[in-house]
């Protein structure tokens, strides 16, 4: 089903293309070359297209996991973008306050403090949750907001604010950099480039970890098992002696730890400061396309990072050589959530004298549909 | 705290009250529409991009045709259309209503952007002319009043319009049969069904209105406030309206309240400049105060029963 989706996407994709002038053959070549490298105009270079694919799904996997963990739970992330500036913010701060400490000291720090960071930001929309009823979608939304507010002032006339006139950051300390994960020597060359401009880091390790402790958790703990409880229904989770709250709260904090690690992630092995392309930042709300396509699973979450990211890289490439803007890509994605979540590809099938007749439904979706009728209620503690 | 006593003064000027008016409407037509969406029982968080649709093809038409009325009803109808997107998925295919309200947002996000590079090229879409905006439209003789002159009757003629549409929904959802439809819809459907209420029907009306009334909201902010487009312009008011319409407990004026609250917000920070304080601070102050509101309210009202979950026929 995930497949049928993305490729119904790319039809009405090129069919809004067509209608719009473009030709949809150059936009896909250019999303192609820029994805994965291959049917490139210019003469781009594959490898180096491919790296850039890589910088962009490795925040994607962690923010992909903290999407689909609340999920489990019958809880809808939406904040995983507020949650990654949090990390972002805390990575830098730390990064540039110690920028004096040893790797091996400063690194943990910025990770963990993103990690903190982010748990903080989603945890209050968890507890507002758990305590009053306050629906999650709406809390954190606002908390995406007040983040990226947040972090205009700290890098435009704040603390972090690296001079007076900049929008960027201070940069983060040697110590607090993630390594990249070919050399960095310029003397070295890897597929005719010289070694240092792959982006490629060891942040992806961790992201793909952090996939895997996902999983781990979910399907193999104690409490993996009470957040799919409580997802299924709150009233049976509650009879079987499952703290409905203390789940809602140490799902969302778990959620935006992972949040928080992709935006320390990206400071730390990336960028190496703040800048204002974190105002204009998409990836949270990638993730809930990632979590979706990916069928809350840790494999698919990873395959469908590798979807996104490689659209993401790619609409640079398309813009630059074929003039076509590279918000096409949100609109594909945009297409790609409709097709999954309302189950086009199963009509379509049924409707076809020759389809088969096994799609239902509702979409197997994770169990987030009919939360407002539970949002304004908080769930009642056993006395 | 220099900071508080230059808000005190801004709260004592007719201006920034006139302000207040205005950036509450801005939210007050998506928040209507969307406690009419939700009453019915589809949950729309779509607001944002039928906004954003309405402010972009508000432009596009005037830039075409000089004609703030036409340019107007062409936003309108666009958000309409854009909103029978989510009806179709949601009510029809049964989808998830939040993610495809979800979708419908990042899908207006990009398609406008893409749209303004296929028209425009990859630079600016312009500006329109002076003349060719909504107009602002003084009440005679009420406009002269001390300072509620200002504030009431010296606005732009879609302010008008809202407060209009806002007692007139008023009236329509708690005083006529239609509006008890709508209502049973969103309680029961199943038992409205049984009444012979066409629940489909009642559906997909709620939600295409909301789309129409937000899309009215783009073209005020697109043509009445401002004079142009911007990408993402509507900066998250749509869901700043949702929340409206939650602390409103589903009613229009409930909702309008909210607005007014959230409108105090924007309006400050649009008046900034006498105030000694980084502007980006005082952005956040709208969403910290829905924070701070839902935390204190929503726990005291309860959304109609079958808000957010598909109608099945034949179901129990």
């Amino acid at each position: 089903m995930p497949l049928g989706s993305v490729l119904f996407a790319f039809v009405v994709g090129a069919l809004i293309c067509l209608v719009t002038g473009a030709n949809p053959v150059d936009a896909y070549s250019g999303l192609l070359c820029g994805g994965i490298g291959i049917a490139c105009a210019q003469g781009e270079n594959s490898a180096l297209q491919i790296s850039n694919t890589i910088v962009f799904l490795t925040p994607l996997i962690t923010t992909g996991v903290a999407v689909a963990l609340p999920f489990r739970a019958g809880l809808f992330n939406i904040g995983a973008e507020g949650q990654l500036i949090a990390g972002a913010i805390a990575c830098t701060a730390i990064g540039v306050k110690f920028s004096g400490l040893p790797s091996p000291i400063l690194l943990p720090m910025v990770l963990l403090g993103g990690m903190a960071a982010g748990a903080l930001w989603a945890g209050i929309a968890g507890l507002l949750k758990a305590t009053v009823g306050a629906h999650e979608v709406v809390t954190t939304i606002m908390l995406n907001y007040v983040a990226q507010w947040l972090l205009r002032y700290l890098i435009i006339g704040g603390p972090l604010q690296l001079r007076e006139g900049t929008s960027t950051s201070l940069p983060i300390g040697h110590g607090a950099r993630l390594p990249t994960l070919l050399p960095s020597d310029n003397s070295l060359i890897i597929f005719g480039l010289p070694a240092s401009v792959y982006r490629v880091h060891t942040g992806l390790l961790i992201a793909l970890a952090a996939a895997a402790i996902f999983a781990f958790l979910l399907w193999r703990t104690s409490f993996g098992y009470e957040i799919r409880a409580v997802g299924q229904s709150q009233k049976a989770a509650r009879y079987a002696g499952i703290s409905v709250r203390r789940t809602i709260i140490l799902t969302m904090l778990i959620a935006g730890a992972f949040a928080g690690l992709a935006g320390a992630i990206q400071v730390a092995g990336v960028d190496h400061n703040l800048t204002d392309m974190y105002f204009s930042d998409t990836t949270g709300f990638d993730a809930i396309a990632v979590a979706l396509l990916g069928l809350g699973s840790a494999v698919g979450i990873v395959v469908a990072s590798l979807l996104f990211g490689a659209l993401h890289a790619g609409g640079s490439i398309m813009q630059s050589d074929a003039g076509i803007s590279s918000n096409l890509v949100l609109v594909l994605q945009a297409l790609i959530l409709f097709s999954i979540a309302a189950n086009f590809v199963g009509a379509i099938r049924r409707g076809l004298p020759f389809g088969r007749a096994s799609a239902e439904l509702p979409p197997e979706l994770p169990p987030a549909a009919g939360l407002m009728s539970e949002a304004a209620v908080p769930p009642p503690e056993p006395t | 705290m220099s900071a508080l006593g230059d808000v005190g003064q801004l709260l004592l000027t007719a201006n920034l009250w006139q302000a207040v008016l205005a950036a509450a409407v801005l939210l007050l037509l998506p928040a209507l529409g969307g406690v009419i969406s939700e009453r019915s029982g589809v949950v729309n968080i779509a607001m944002e991009g039928m906004m954003l649709t309405g402010a972009f093809f508000a432009v596009v038409a005037d830039l075409a045709w000089h004609n703030a009325w036409l340019a107007t009803a062409v936003a309108i109808i666009a958000g309409g259309l854009i909103a029978s997107i989510h009806a179709v998925v949601s009510i029809q295919f049964r989808a998830d209503q939040i993610v495809s309200g979800i979708a419908i947002n990042i899908f207006a996000a990009g398609l406008t952007v893409f749209l303004v590079n296929r028209i425009y090229g990859l630079q600016d879409i312009g500006h329109i002319g002076p003349t060719e905006g909504l107009p602002y439209i003084d009440i005679h003789g009420l406009d002269q009043i001390p300072f509620f002159g200002k504030v009431l009757f010296q606005q732009n003629v879609v302010v008008y319009l809202a407060l209009i549409l806002l007692v007139g929904i008023h009236i329509l959802l708690f005083r006529t049969r239609l509006g008890l439809r709508i209502r049973a819809v969103g309680e029961h459907p199943q038992a409205a069904d049984t009444a012979g209420i066409n629940v489909f029907l009642i559906r997909y009306s709620a939600v295409i209105s909301s789309g129409l009334l937000s899309g009215l909201a783009g073209a005020f902010l697109a043509i009445g406030v401002s004079n142009t487009f911007v990408p993402n312009m509507t900066d998250g008011r749509g869901y700043i309206a949702l929340a409206a319409v939650i602390f409103g407990k589903w009613t229009p004026f409930g909702a309008f309240i909210a607005c007014l609250i959230f409108g105090l917000g924007q309006a400050i920070y649009d008046n900034n400049s006498t105030i000694h304080i980084s502007p980006y601070l005082l952005s956040m102050l709208p969403y910290i105060l829905t924070l701070v509101i839902l935390a204190g309210l929503v726990g005291r009202s309860t959304p109609p029963a079958h808000d957010g979950l598909p109608y099945v026929p034949g179901s129990e």
